[in-house]
């Protein structure tokens, strides 16, 4: 069944691109917090502010598709997937941060800085994807970059796990970066998720 | 590079997994940092585990355990070495002892038993370690004063971390040489450096901040791309050393280090 195009409601839109855009500053702040670490740790603030922001977002998403009278253009389970994947992508980048704190990380690696790197990436193009809601013919063409990203990711923070098990490294080492680099990939994960639901859009759009 | 507070570091080779495990028990209460082992290892992962004290059954070896307890004794001088296995003849243990053993425990025993014991050859260790202690070594305006895990510049304290003072006593040591990362990683951090980790390049960074500070006239620590760092004071007007007591560091580390210097193939230096 084809869902029937309705007038798209601008807050609605507006919101998600909020959401994108506060997804495409925290992976940024990310990246940058990794790059120097710990020099510029004060970051991991600014994360939990965005990650706040981020909620706040996804709920007035919600409320403005709850509210009587809004027509959605798309499905309200797209639109609930789609803010729950960009919230999701600030909370892992969030996480991160935190675990580095929580962990007493000294110093980066440079596999998870490389990671990082693949999620602002990410975080950019899944920008650019939601901006596409407003002309969805562009919308398809957008989601490729994502894809090829998440490959990325998903390769290198396979071969960062395997490298932590070496003989002789330190279990605590073992430890800490097994989960920071398993949230770094499921930061790059909600991105390909959020790219997933727009495809569906496109789509339906088509 | 021990601090004389700082909880016993012990390793165990043993296969007897019921004794291991009630020695592990009772060393947790005790804030012991333990390492169990089921077959030996050679020196230079003892050596990366920055232990006071290994507890050996030399059964696990056979003829090889003579060899071994001789390898790690001179590999190791302040790894105190304590034998604990079955029954054994009185030349054996006399064998052991005098190979470099520093005690010899028969099984059946107690755990509590092997911890004093432990802990007798970790006191004696300190105390020959507190005789024979080693002057301040002095590098530039630097003086590095092991008997306080710190370093100063004209009696101003620079305040670094117990970590820095280990890798700067580390590079300094080796005065002139090029230490690869992975070598310093090992040496400081008791552990082998994972791929990637740039805690060698964060900690250099801090210690160099401090030197820098402290003797902005100096410079220590030069930077070898891609491979490590050397430890070399420089004056940055090119003023010769000030005369003093360089001389307390060991004659022939100096030596070896200018010895070194001399075949070290110069890459691509910068320096901080």
């Amino acid at each position: 069944m084809r869902f029937r195009r309705a007038a798209p409601d601008e807050r609605l839109l507006t919101l998600l691109e909020e959401a994108a855009g506060n997804a495409r500053v925290a992976t940024e702040t990310l990246r940058d917090l990794l790059a120097d670490y710990p020099e510029r740790r004060h970051l991991a603030r600014e994360l939990l502010k965005q990650e706040q922001d981020g909620d706040r977002i996804t709920h007035d998403i919600l409320h403005r598709l709850a509210q009587n009278g809004v027509r959605s253009p798309f499905p309200s389970s797209d639109v609930h997937a789609l803010a729950g994947a960009l919230d999701d992508i600030v909370d892992y980048a969030e996480q991160t941060a935190d675990s580095l704190g929580l962990y007493g990380v000294e110093a980066p690696m440079e596999q998870a800085q490389e990671l990082a790197n693949v999620l602002a990436k990410a975080g950019a193009a899944v920008e650019i994807a939601v901006a596409a809601l407003r002309d969805r013919s562009e919308l398809g063409s957008r989601l490729v970059p994502i894809h090829q990203l998440e490959n990325e990711g998903d390769r290198l923070s396979r071969e960062a796990i395997a490298s932590l098990f070496a003989r002789g490294i330190d279990p605590m080492v073992v430890i800490r970066w097994k989960d920071i680099f398993e949230s770094l990939e499921q930061a790059i994960d909600s991105c390909e998720t959020a790219a997933h639901v727009l495809e569906g859009i496109a789509l339906q759009a088509s | 590079m021990s601090q004389p507070n700082a909880p016993i570091r012990l390793a165990v080779i043993d296969a007897d997994s019921g004794f291991v495990r009630v020695l592990a028990k009772r060393l947790e209460t005790m804030s012991w940092q333990f390492r169990a082992l089921e077959a030996p290892v050679p020196a230079h992962e003892l050596i990366a585990m920055r232990l006071n004290a290994l507890v050996l059954d030399v059964s696990l070896l056979g003829p090889q355990a003579w060899e071994y307890i001789e390898r790690v004794g001179e590999g190791i001088p302040g790894l105190g070495l304590i034998v604990c296995t079955g029954r054994s003849t009185v030349a054996q243990r006399v064998r052991a002892l005098r190979l470099g053993a520093d005690d010899w425990i028969t099984k059946p025993c107690h755990p509590e038993e092997v911890i004093a014991r432990v802990e007798a050859v970790v006191r004696r260790r300190k105390r020959a370690d507190i005789r024979t202690d080693r002057g301040p070594l002095v590098a530039g305006e630097l003086e590095i004063r092991m008997d306080q895990f710190q370093a100063f510049v004209g009696g101003q304290n620079l305040d670094l971390t117990r970590r820095e003072f280990e890798l700067l006593q580390l590079l300094a040591e080796a005065r002139g040489q090029v230490l690869q990362r992975e070598e310093i990683y090992q040496r400081v951090w008791g552990y082998a450096m994972a791929h990637g980790d740039r805690s060698v390049d964060v900690f250099v960074r801090k210690l160099r901040q401090k030197l820098e500070s402290g003797s902005p006239g100096w410079r220590y620590i030069h930077t070898h791309f891609g491979i490590g760092y050397r430890f070399q004071p420089e004056s940055r007007d090119g003023a010769a050393p000030p005369p003093g007591p360089e001389a307390v560091e060991p004659a022939e580390a100096l030596e070896a280090a200018e010895a070194a210097e001399a075949v070290e193939p110069e890459r691509s230096t910068s320096t901080a």
